[in-house]
């Protein structure tokens, strides 16, 4: 028998087996939009666009298995055409394989591990975060990849921007409630502003620490002084860019400033900027509620000084630099210093250098006398 | 040259004096200038090498405490010397060190051929004495203003708090640069000067530097030691006052270093805020068993009107305890079942009466009320309450 007779399937074979051969090498080197994917979510859509389809769980719960087609499809997933497969990638056929989750929570800390696969970087950035750390911890309840961009219908976390403190919201209502009514907080939900911070310019994204860590506080007054020294953006409020240069002056600044560039975990109560303003509360100083408009400092300060009184505040030169109206004493002092010091060593120096030159002299005429 | 008659200037214990001065004032300029010059790159690595602002700070202090120290007892030794042997005021300016230093002037400028000669401290040394005694009051108050901040607040404005560190760093700036020009070019550099280290003076340099001072000591005018009986007399007079003087000064001292605790020394307490508030309840909070119906549990007592938070309380031990399956809800699902008085539903009722009215403006009560210093001590069953929780039930005014 001639193989010739069978070369046609041979060659069918052979192609087939090429095909194969590329479409898994495309795959390991990442997915790529699979030729009519739509075809294959149609497939399991047909089921799965049932609004009432639940999967009956092992603690009782019902989990949805209902997906809003047209929202996948807007969403940057669907958009770039990816397969339902490509992150349910144990289903090859129906029946599925039974799921090993016990509850909904379940269900999602298993599936939320399928990110790594195309977002490598954040998803790293994201297991040193806080959450993860969490989660390894055995708290359940810490956010995962999922919990802030929703499973099916991903989209731009940022657009519009005050949607981030709308996501962090959904676990930390509390402190959203805080923010919401600060003066950064009612800015961006009142009037998108562009230019105050979200959670997100001051804890990171993926990679959000702990904030409650000395480091994070030791750095802290960088962190606001990244926007509050940004000479540009505070022209528009009419806000001082010397916050940080008085703060670091003073002696909470300078030992602040001295433990974050030396020794950065060292334990200090010594106060930092949002011990004063407020951390998701802070209010415009011209705020009557503001923590550090004059009526109010006294309280302030007693958190760390119990025992002051009265005219303590106004040892604080509340971020100004001296000058002959604000802090005239302190202005007059530096004054008469500049002038007394170089006044004072100039006659030393005068008198000694005088005094040198004279016994050089008299060496001289010595020397010459002889 | 050979056998120099030598001459005593300095008795081993004002050298001793010196040195300790001198330690004190070298310890507290290198510590304290790089704290003036923060913020400077060249200030930070000094710091840095000194093993960090704290330990500086401590440094700093300690110096401060040895020379006033230090000062305490020249006080009682120039007294003792003033009084009780009566010696000759030689420290005291007197109007001829004008002219003394306006004549040394004009003879460098050649403008004299005569050479003005000085006693046993010339203008030279008393500039600098009355300088550094000028110097040591005005760091001390300054320093005093700086350590005790609160009690300075309470007497002075306190904008003179920012004014005294301005004036400690200007001074001690002006210090350090006299010393290194005035003294330095003084005693170690026109010519080496060995007085504070073997206590003598060659005749040579007798002559040259105080030859007043020799004309007197060589003429046989030297102070005369009172006459045992004399000084004995004397003596008990002067040790009563001064040992009643210096316990003063020592007292003065002690409560300069102590007088206040100026921040407290915790790390700051704060409100807590409660970090995971989901606003949905969570799955496991619905997990198995239904919520019973809202109809189904009594509302709260109307004593619960306006508040805001449940866990404050009846997480810990104040009020009735969440029953052991309730482990880990958050405020934000308590609602769920648990119905709220209205809002409007009349006062916080009951509870203790509100604290009497000195207590306005105080921010921390376990401050006081934690140890029982200076106030009613908390009831064993308050035991490890934080401040946020106190206002849930006591009224501040």
């Amino acid at each position: 028998m001639h193989l010739r007779r069978f070369r046609f399937f041979l060659a069918l074979w052979g192609i087939t087996f090429l095909a194969i051969l590329l479409v898994s090498r495309a795959y390991a080197d990442g997915p790529r939009p699979a030729p009519a994917p739509q075809v294959e979510n149609q497939v399991c859509l047909a089921c799965h666009s049932n609004r009432d389809a639940t999967m009956k769980l092992p603690s009782g719960e019902t989990l949805s298995i209902y997906t809003d087609a047209a929202q996948y499809n807007a969403s940057v997933h669907g958009k770039q055409g990816q397969r339902c497969t490509t992150c349910h990638a144990n289903i090859t056929g129906y029946p599925h394989p039974a799921t090993t989750a016990r509850d909904r929570r379940d269900f999602a800390l298993q599936m939320y591990t399928v990110c790594k696969q195309c977002h490598e970087k954040v998803y790293q950035q994201a297991i040193d975060s806080i959450h993860s750390k969490d989660i390894a911890a055995g708290n359940r309840n810490a956010a995962v990849c999922t919990d802030c961009h929703t499973a099916h219908y991903v989209t731009n976390p940022h657009n519009p921007r005050s949607r981030i403190p709308q996501t962090c919201r959904q676990c930390h209502s509390t402190i959203f409630d805080q923010y919401k009514s600060s003066v950064h907080g009612a800015a961006l939900l009142d009037q998108s502003n562009p230019d105050v911070p979200t959670c997100m310019d001051c804890h990171g994204v993926h990679q959000i620490g702990d904030p409650t860590t000395n480091a994070f506080r030791l750095k802290s007054p960088q962190m606001c002084a990244s926007c509050h020294t940004d000479r540009a953006k505070m022209k528009k409020y009419n806000l001082s860019t010397n916050v940080l240069n008085t703060y670091v002056a003073d002696f909470h600044g300078t030992t602040v400033e001295l433990f974050e560039k030396q020794s950065p975990d060292t334990p200090t109560n010594t106060a930092v900027c949002y011990d004063c303003h407020g951390v998701h509360d802070i209010r415009s100083a011209k705020d009557p509620q503001s923590s550090v408009i004059k009526e109010n400092l006294l309280k302030t300060c007693q958190q760390c000084h119990p025992d002051a009184t009265a005219d303590f505040p106004s040892s604080w030169m509340s971020h100004y630099d001296a000058s002959p109206t604000k802090y005239p004493v302190v202005y007059y002092v530096n004054l008469f210093y500049t002038i007394f010091i170089p006044v004072v060593i100039g006659g030393m120096l005068a008198f000694v250098l005088l005094d040198v030159a004279r016994r050089i002299l008299d060496r001289f005429q010595k020397a010459g006398s002889h | 040259m050979s056998e120099q008659k030598e001459y005593l200037r300095f008795s081993i214990a004002q050298r001793i004096e010196h040195w300790v001065q001198m330690l004190a004032f070298t310890g507290l300029a290198l510590t304290g200038i790089p704290q003036k010059f923060v913020g400077n790159a060249w200030a930070e690595t000094w710091i840095r090498a000194m093993g960090g602002i704290e330990i500086v700070r401590f440094i700093h202090h300690t110096a401060a405490i040895a020379m006033a120290l230090a000062c305490i007892y020249h006080v009682v030794v120039v007294a003792y010397k003033i009084f009780v042997l009566r010696v000759r005021w030689t420290m005291f300016p007197r109007l001829d060190d004008v002219f003394d230093a306006l004549d040394t002037v004009r003879y460098n400028l050649g403008l004299t051929k005569e050479k003005i000669k000085l006693d046993r401290y010339s203008f030279v040394e008393k500039a600098e004495y009355w300088a550094f005694v000028w110097g040591a009051v005005l760091m001390g108050l300054t320093g005093f203003m700086m350590w005790n901040p609160i009690n300075t607040a309470r007497f002075l404005p306190g904008d003179l708090i920012p004014a005294a560190k301005a004036a400690h760093g200007g001074e001690a700036l002006l210090a350090v640069l006299a010393i290194l020009v005035w003294h330095f070019y003084s005693v170690h550099i026109k010519t080496f000067s060995k007085a504070m280290f073997t206590g003598k003076l060659t005749r040579e340099q007798m002559e040259h530097e105080h030859a007043l001072e020799l004309e007197r000591l060589e003429a046989g005018q030297t102070d005369v030691r009172p006459d045992p009986e004399t000084l004995k007399k004397r003596e008990r007079v002067f040790l009563l006052v001064a040992a009643i003087l210096s316990a003063l000064m020592l007292v003065t001292l002690y409560l300069f270093v102590t007088y206040e605790q100026t921040a407290i020394t915790t790390v700051p307490r704060r409100a807590q805020v409660q970090v995971f508030a989901p606003i949905t309840p969570t799955p496991t909070v619905r997990a198995g068993t239904p919520a019973p119906t809202a109809a189904a549990l009594k509302p709260l007592p109307a004593s619960h009107a306006g508040r805001t938070t449940c866990n404050n309380c009846h997480a810990n031990n104040i009020g009735p305890k969440n029953p052991a399956d309730h482990a880990g809800r958050t405020d934000a699902t308590c609602t769920t079942c648990h119905k709220m008085p209205d809002a409007s539903g009349g006062a916080p009722s009951a509870g203790p009466k509100s604290l009497p009215a000195s207590h306005a403006g105080r921010a921390i009560c376990n401050a006081c009320h934690e140890t029982g210093a200076g106030g009613p001590k908390n009831p064993a069953d308050h035991a490890g309450r934080a401040d946020a929780t106190c206002v849930t039930c006591h009224k501040l005014p």
